[in-house]
């Protein structure tokens, strides 16, 4: 591994982060779950962050994913600062810029797999016939094609979190926030998973992944490891 | 978005199915209730309209009942400046002994053959005419309960009281004419010469009201006061006056019947509320879920009110259907044995019956809706 505090390598920052806080009150204590935190990332790096439980690798992910606001500090995605974006606007941005893929896949067990795909770009008011043609066409993507009208209850883990991923990617987001998309999956699934999160980035998607699996941060761009709130490495990984 | 609103709907098929049943059983007694109401107002409206614009004259502080005024009055009245002509009418219980029944029961009218009740159409026979002996001419719902024909004999009763014990005495009449259905309170009339009921009766030279007609151009609130101020011991009612006073009564009786089906119906809307927030709380990742994936709040609002209006109208339209045939039902036992019906279900009470359903559902799936979309996406995901 080599140290990469600047990932300069001649990509334009997607996702840029400066001194992000964040404090909860447990009680009458106050507890830094992020503190002071900074990095950039560039188009189309598969990052991961890794750390300890309560080292703030989800708080993180949730501040970049507007899911929480932070204390202080700001983020940019493209340029543009989305912590500022107010209640109004913090949809439009999470659907427009951001993808979700979530540990417990977090399908919507009524829809079908297609259907679970075809939502996300409801709420951006894609015709119907253009998210018929996506969805159609991420499903055969990541090897679902024959799958379309299982329900999630008709799929195996791997499958659920295959179109989770597809789902993630429905309306291009710039990135994509994976929180432990591995957690839930047996290894064999996870080599699968970590391939086609390999695959998307190589074709520049930009995906951020939260994970306790060495063997998964081995195979990204870049790992972040944080402790107790704060950044303690950023480094370059040299086993992809 | 709807189709969204189905599945999520027909995914709890026993709670939904529950849920449209209480609304259901709320419209169900709504409509029913408020068709006996609607009935009624049916009934007053064209009754007053078969009175035409006639004044009604009676005697001085009865309230509601039949008082008697000597038949001298009616001489009096006519005399009264606009009046243009005034005829008395001897109305009697037809079966004294028999009770009221729903709508007052059914009533003698003694009139004189030439001031008989024209508006309403003979179905068969023919009306009175002067020098009819015991004669009459009956309502379509007097013809169906006692199965009447012209030509057939109708028993009339009268019950006298003599010291301490009544004197019930009977008498035939023969049917001459049967009316048309009014929907009024003239299909459960018996029109006989005034002159013959009074002596059946007993109550020669009396009658119960006298009917003046305004002159033309005479005003007939005005006309009703100079008749009070010219005639000794009378009141004299406007037909607006008549028309308010009736309504009147009809609120009160109205008020009652809506209060309850009103009550049932919240009671409904309530099961609304209740299956709504506790989807609403097992929903709450998804929700957060959907959120996350740039739902707007008044995304999340229209699906979860949406879902609460849907039931609302089809429980609406479930019990607007149950109730068209309970009263259809009723209606013909009634016309069976009472010879009226006793239930209208107009559009205009089914488009109230369901617009309320509906509007219930709404106000009811409000405030869960607005629990749902206040929940914070990551919360709402972290919840377990």
């Amino acid at each position: 591994m080599s140290e990469n505090g600047n990932n300069d390598n001649g990509r334009e920052p997607i996702l840029r982060i400066r001194n992000l806080t964040k404090t909860y009150m447990q009680g009458k204590i106050p507890v830094h779950a992020l503190n002071d935190v900074s990095f950039e990332v560039k188009k189309g790096e598969l990052i991961s962050i890794v750390g300890p439980s309560g080292s703030g690798k989800s708080t993180l992910l949730s501040m970049i994913g507007l899911l929480d606001r932070p204390t202080g500090g700001s983020v940019f995605i493209e340029g543009k600062e989305i912590t500022k974006a107010n209640e109004g606007e913090a949809p439009k941005i999470r659907r427009e810029k951001i993808g979700f893929v979530f540990q417990h896949f977090n399908l919507l067990p009524s829809l079908t797999a297609f259907e679970n795909v075809d939502i996300a770009m409801r709420f951006s008011g894609i015709p119907r016939s253009r998210r018929k043609e996506r969805a159609t066409e991420l499903l055969t993507q990541i090897g679902l094609g024959d799958r379309l009208k299982h329900r999630p209850s008709e799929l195996s883990g791997g499958q659920q979190q295959r179109v989770s991923i597809a789902r993630a990617m429905a309306n291009h987001p710039a990135i994509i926030l994976a929180d432990e998309p591995t957690g839930a999956v047996d290894t064999k699934t996870r080599e699968i998973i970590v391939g086609i999160l390999k695959e998307l980035s190589e074709k520049g998607q930009t995906i951020l992944v939260v994970t306790h699996d060495m063997e998964v941060a081995g195979q990204t761009d870049r790992i972040i490891t944080m402790r107790d709130g704060r950044i303690a490495r950023d480094t370059e990984s040299d086993m992809k | 978005m709807f189709d969204l609103i189905i599945r999520s709907l027909t995914q709890r098929k026993m709670r939904t199915g529950l849920t449209i049943f209480g609304i259901a059983l709320g419209i169900f007694a709504v409509v029913v209730m408020d068709g006996m109401s609607e009935h009624m107002n049916l009934v007053v409206d064209r009754s007053l309209k078969l009175m035409a614009d006639n004044i009604q004259v009676q005697p001085d502080g009865t309230l509601g009942g039949i008082g008697s005024l000597d038949e001298s009055k009616v001489r009096q009245v006519k005399r009264v400046p606009g009046v243009q002509d005034a005829h008395g009418v001897l109305i009697a219980s037809l079966d004294p002994e028999g009770g009221g029944g729903f709508g007052g029961g059914d009533m003698v009218f003694g009139v004189l053959p030439e001031k008989q009740l024209k508006d309403a159409k003979l179905a068969a026979g023919r009306y009175l005419v002067p020098g009819d002996g015991y004669r009459a001419v009956i309502g379509s719902s007097i013809a169906r309960k006692f199965n009447l024909k012209v030509g057939d004999e109708l028993e009339i009763k009268s019950k006298r009281m003599q010291r301490t014990s009544s004197i019930t005495s009977t008498r035939n009449v023969s049917v001459v004419g049967i009316l048309e259905y009014t929907g009024s309170i003239f299909d459960s009339a018996v029109q006989m010469p005034l002159d013959r009921a009074q002596k059946f009766y007993g109550m020669e030279n009396t009658v119960s009201f006298i009917y003046a007609k305004p002159a033309p151009g005479a005003d007939p609130e005005e006309l009703a006061k100079r008749i009070e101020l010219s005639v000794e011991k009378v009141k004299s009612e406007s037909p607006d006056t008549l028309r308010k006073m009736f309504q009147g009564q009809l609120v009160i009786f109205s008020l009652i019947t809506i209060s309850a089906a009103m009550l049932a119906a919240i009671i409904g809307g309530l099961s609304v509320m209740n299956t709504m927030l506790m989807s609403v709380s097992e929903r709450t990742k998804e929700f957060g879920l959907l959120k996350a994936l740039g739902a707007e709040r008044k995304s999340i609002l229209f699906m979860t009110m949406g879902e609460a209006a849907f039931m609302g109208v089809i429980g609406g339209i479930a019990g607007i259907a149950a109730g068209w045939i309970t009263v259809y039902f009723l209606n013909s036992v009634f016309l069976s044995s009472q010879g009226s019906a006793l239930f209208s279900i107009t559009p205009r009470l089914a488009a109230v019956a369901l617009l309320f359903a509906m509007v219930l559902g709404i106000v009811c799936g409000t405030y869960p809706a607005y629990r749902a979309t206040k929940m914070s996406p990551m919360e709402a995901l972290r919840y377990e």
